[in-house]
């Protein structure tokens, strides 16, 4: 294990922030910070990094305890032998990027020549190597960026932390940064948390996603078990587009709508909760014209409803369509105009029951 | 805009009579000064042109007090921003415990005014004062005896007065930088001194180069400190220099007018040289989301953090008051407490006095009214060259900023050498006070005014005038209140500078004009120490007690 956090708390005078979360990162594991915006993923990584004092709890770095408050022993930043990239990078305005760079290695008493070869390595590494006399000044966001990747890893660092390093890039070059940062952890194979409140982020790079609300663990697991499996309703809201309808235990098998059509669920492992419903994935849905007429049961679940809203977003359309009562949403290529009878087909496997009491907890 | 041309003829006529005004202001002053130094004669009086004013300046006598004031302001500069930006980083950078009480402190420091310091050192430190008396009769090390009235005496007392200064610029600074770079530097496996070292100073650097121009420039136009110490001890400065050359006679208002113009050039390529500074740092600005840094463990450090803070306070504040309350409350002046005979006479005399009380009365009016017009001519100075921008408003801009660099006594001088030929009696009266007071002012009131009037954004008066708005509404229903409070923050300063004052009104005060500075700074001359003490605590405590309201009145003072 390389990184191992036991029952991690902070708080801010009377106010506390992180309720003993725990989870460990492997060697080489790629473990994403998902949440919305103050719920702690910053607070977080930054007891990892020992930028903030934690408040209780153990925190182990590749076996050695580095902070434990209740023993009274915390290791401090600068020993810690960490790699981190900043939100607005943190490149030193007054020094050169081969300076920038080569910071953790002169300040470590690293012979210069071994200081100039691999800052050249690792500019190498980020395709800077052309500008390394330049300052930071000089430099667009994009190149920063590359140089605070580059600064984090020079120093071979045990474990690598990133606290949103994507969101102050457009949108393209965040897309291509994404990859890389992708390739360097592999190739680096060092226990790397990246915090993120964005999804498509943290679903498309990580190994593993945590999904943090206000200061608590939802949900911890693979981005498909997160998107397909949410263990409850805040976490299916927050990882990627769905529609709920609320769902009663049918007497026997099966569950049915307050509307009373019969839905085929997926309702492995769910956890006993008050209320319950069904999430459906918008583009798991096929949709065609008209009533239809009755269909051999294929085993899918089929609604009939009628389009109410269609927002025209160029790859596909989001379609809002009324199913006795209930609203979901649905997208696809094909037009349909506002008012038209409209069928809707989805595998039960894409129909997920959630449920509706947020401390339940991850199976 | 033909419905909005009355309105707009009334606000062409208010930029014009403001242009005017500010234009002779500065200018009169300035010119006399530069008239005076080219010729023989004291103002007033038939004379001829000459440059033998200016062949005066490459005299041994010039020359080496020109050394002095140059090698005084460097080992000044250097010790206050030392010394402040090391109190700004303790107390606002580490773990440092008394943060509260030391930063009020700070702040009271920096309004002590600076002739008032003197005074209580010289009584501390002259060679019959109390710490020779102390060390020489009392524990009978004479090897300990020291002199104030020397250039490290001048040194010391002005550093104890520049570094508030010092900290006050330096704390914006060192608050707003984002905390982000110092935390990189200590994940890249920096230990917090070379953090300091490596990252914060660097930072900073252009704040303290800006920090350390200023410094000179205020310690070399300082004219109390180096006239109370170093006229008896014969250490000569150009400001001093300068008044004993026009208030001692031989006198030679020619040879003093053409020191004016020296100085003035020094202090003003000082202060070309800090604009550029702020101007090139203005790239590399290190306040982002100003974030909060964790504080730095000051750990077996602390009791010498301690020590710098405590001291400093106690040798710039609690000390000068203490003796000063000691003193005036003495019949005779005594070093040892327990053989002095006590009394409120000179408290009772202040009281009695005509005079004296006339001089409060005096300064009363001169900072009131004084700072009033003061502001009034700051605002419509930043709405013309801020806002509005007519045809010539750079000149006015330039005309506004530049009695910053014209040092007190010399503003004093050339208003003398003015006076003495313009046909308006003002010369004796309060109003001249007034002028000599706003003109050397004008630019704190337009840098605190016009800070805030460029933070608002022209989009909402113009939002005004395109609902209807002549300029003249959008300017008081609009603009007014919205800069209200940096309105109220520059008559504060503008109060505290001229309640404080004396430079410039050292060379045109009269009988009847005499202000409380001069009142206190006449006393402390004719040797009169029980008096002027007496003088000093109530002028201080009013000072303190003003600053106290007006800081619970208006919050946005502090910036000031
Ligand atoms: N110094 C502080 N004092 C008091 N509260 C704080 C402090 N720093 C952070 N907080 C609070 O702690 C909570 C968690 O903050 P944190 O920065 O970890 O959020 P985050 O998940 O990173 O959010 P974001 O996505 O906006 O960066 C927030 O509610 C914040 O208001
Ligand atoms: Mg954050």
């Amino acid at each position: 294990m390389s990184i191992q956090v036991e029952a991690l708390t902070k708080g801010y005078g009377p106010l506390t922030v992180v309720h003993g979360i725990s989870f460990e990162v492997a060697r080489g594991e790629f473990m994403s910070l998902l949440g919305p915006s103050g719920c702690g993923k910053s607070t977080t990584l930054r007891c990892i990094a020992d930028l903030e004092d934690a408040s209780s709890g153990v925190i182990r770095i590749d076996g050695q305890t580095v902070s434990a408050p209740a023993q009274n022993l915390v290791v401090p930043v600068h020993e810690r032998q960490v790699g981190m990239v900043f939100q607005s990078y943190a490149i030193w305005p007054h020094m050169t990027v081969a300076a920038n760079v080569g910071f953790p290695l002169a300040i470590r008493k690293v012979p210069a020549r071994d200081v100039a070869r691999q800052v050249d390595n690792a500019l190498e590494i980020v395709g800077m190597r052309h500008l390394r006399q330049r300052h930071p000044a000089q430099l667009s966001g994009g190149q920063q960026q590359r140089v605070a990747l580059a600064r984090a890893i020079v120093g071979r660092p045990r474990v690598l932390l990133f606290d949103e390093p994507l969101s102050n890039l457009d949108a393209k070059l965040r897309e291509s940064t994404r990859a890389e940062i992708k390739r360097l952890q592999r190739e680096l194979d060092v226990a790397t948390v990246y915090v993120t409140h964005d999804q498509e982020e943290a679903l498309s790079m990580s190994d593993r996603v945590l999904v943090m609300d206000g200061g608590r663990i939802a949900q911890a697991g693979t981005p498909k078990q997160l998107y397909r499996r949410p263990a409850n309703r805040f976490v299916a809201d927050f990882v990627g587009r769905a529609s709920f309808i609320d769902v009663t235990r049918r007497d026997g098998a099966g569950w049915t709508t307050a509307g009373g059509l019969a839905l085929r669920l997926d309702d492995t492992d769910a956890p006993t909760a008050p209320r319950y419903q069904a999430m459906l994935r918008p583009e798991t849905i096929a949709i065609s014209a008209g009533g239809g007429a009755e269909a051999p049961d294929d085993g899918l679940n089929v609604l009939r409803g009628q389009v109410v809203e269609s927002h025209y977003l160029g790859a596909y359309t989001e379609y809002m369509v009324d199913v006795a009562g209930a609203r979901i949403k649905v997208h696809a290529a094909a037009d349909f105009d506002v008012g038209a009878q409209v069928t809707l087909r989805v595998a039960p496997e894409f129909c997920r029951l959630v449920a509706i009491d947020d401390t339940a907890q991850a199976p | 805009m033909p419905a909005h041309a009355g309105a707009g003829r009334v606000l062409t006529g208010v930029y014009w009579a403001t242009f005017a005004l500010v234009a002779a202001m500065v200018a009169i002053p300035v010119v006399a000064l530069v008239y005076g130094s080219f010729r023989t004669s004291a103002p007033g009086l038939p004379g001829e042109w000459t440059l033998r004013n200016y062949a005066g300046l490459a005299s041994g006598g010039v020359l080496s007090s020109m050394l002095t004031t140059l090698v005084i302001g460097l080992f000044t500069s250097v010790i206050s921003i030392v010394t402040g930006a090391a109190i700004a980083l303790i107390l606002h950078r580490t773990d440092f415990r008394y943060t509260r009480i030391v930063m009020p402190l700070i702040g009271l420091t920096f309004y002590f005014p600076s002739f008032i310091l003197a005074m209580a050192w010289i009584i501390v430190g002259a060679p019959g004062g109390i710490y020779n008396t102390v060390v020489d009769d009392m524990l009978g090390m004479p090897w300990l005896r020291a002199d104030i009235y020397t250039a490290i005496g001048i040194v010391f007392v002005m550093v104890l007065h520049q570094v508030p200064f010092v900290y006050l610029t330096m704390r914006g600074p060192i608050i707003g930088m984002d905390p982000i770079y110092e935390e990189a530097a200590s994940a890249a496996g920096a230990r917090p001194h070379h953090v300091l070292l490596r990252v914060t100073l660097p930072l900073l650097g252009y704040s303290l180069i800006s920090s350390f121009i200023l410094t000179f420039v205020m310690t070399i136009e300082q004219f109390a400190i180096p006239a109370l110490l170093g006229i008896p001890g014969q250490v000569t400065v150009l400001a001093t220099q300068l008044y004993l050359l026009v208030r001692f006679s031989p006198t030679d208002y020619g040879l003093a007018a053409a020191i004016g113009v020296a100085l003035s050039l020094i202090t003003g390529a000082a202060i070309w040289a800090q604009r550029r500074v702020t101007t090139a740092g203005r790239l590399t600005t290190v306040t982002g989301k100003a974030g909060r840094m964790r504080d730095l463990p000051l750990g077996r450090w602390r009791w010498a953090a301690n020590l710098l803070c405590f001291g400093f306070v106690f040798l710039g504040l609690v000390m000068p008051m203490v003796i000063l309350l000691y003193t005036s409350v003495l019949k005779w002046f005594t070093v040892n407490p327990l053989e002095g005979i006590y009394t409120l006479r000179n408290y009772a005399f202040i009281w009695e006095s005509g005079s004296t009380m006339g001089s409060f009365t005096n300064t009363l009016i001169v900072s009131g009214a004084g700072a009033a017009i003061g502001v009034g001519l700051g605002l419509l100075c930043c709405y013309f060259t801020l806002r509005l921008r007519p045809a010539g408003h750079r000149t006015l801009d330039f005309l506004a900023s530049l009695p910053f660099g014209v040092p007190g006594v010399v503003l004093g001088l050339g208003l003398l050498w003015a006076y003495a030929y313009l046909p308006v009696p003002l010369y004796g009266t309060l109003a001249l006070m007034v002028i000599a007071f706003v003109t050397r002012f004008l630019p704190y009131a337009t840098e605190t005014i016009g800070g805030q009037m460029v933070q608002i954004d022209r989009s909402l008066e113009e939002a005004a005038w395109v609902n209807g708005a002549t300029r003249l509404q959008g300017m008081s229903r609009i603009l007014l209140p919205l800069v209200s409070l940096s309105l109220q923050g520059a008559y504060f300063l503008l109060f505290m500078a001229f309640f404080r004052e004396i430079s410039s009104a050292i060379l045109i005060y009269s009988v009847n004009t005499s202000v409380i500075s001069i009142s206190i700074w006449s006393f402390f001359e004719q040797a009169n120490w029980g008096l002027a003490s007496a003088l000093a605590v109530v002028a201080t405590v009013i000072i303190f007690v003003a600053m106290a309201l007006i800081l619970r009145l208006a919050p946005t003072a502090r910036r000031g």
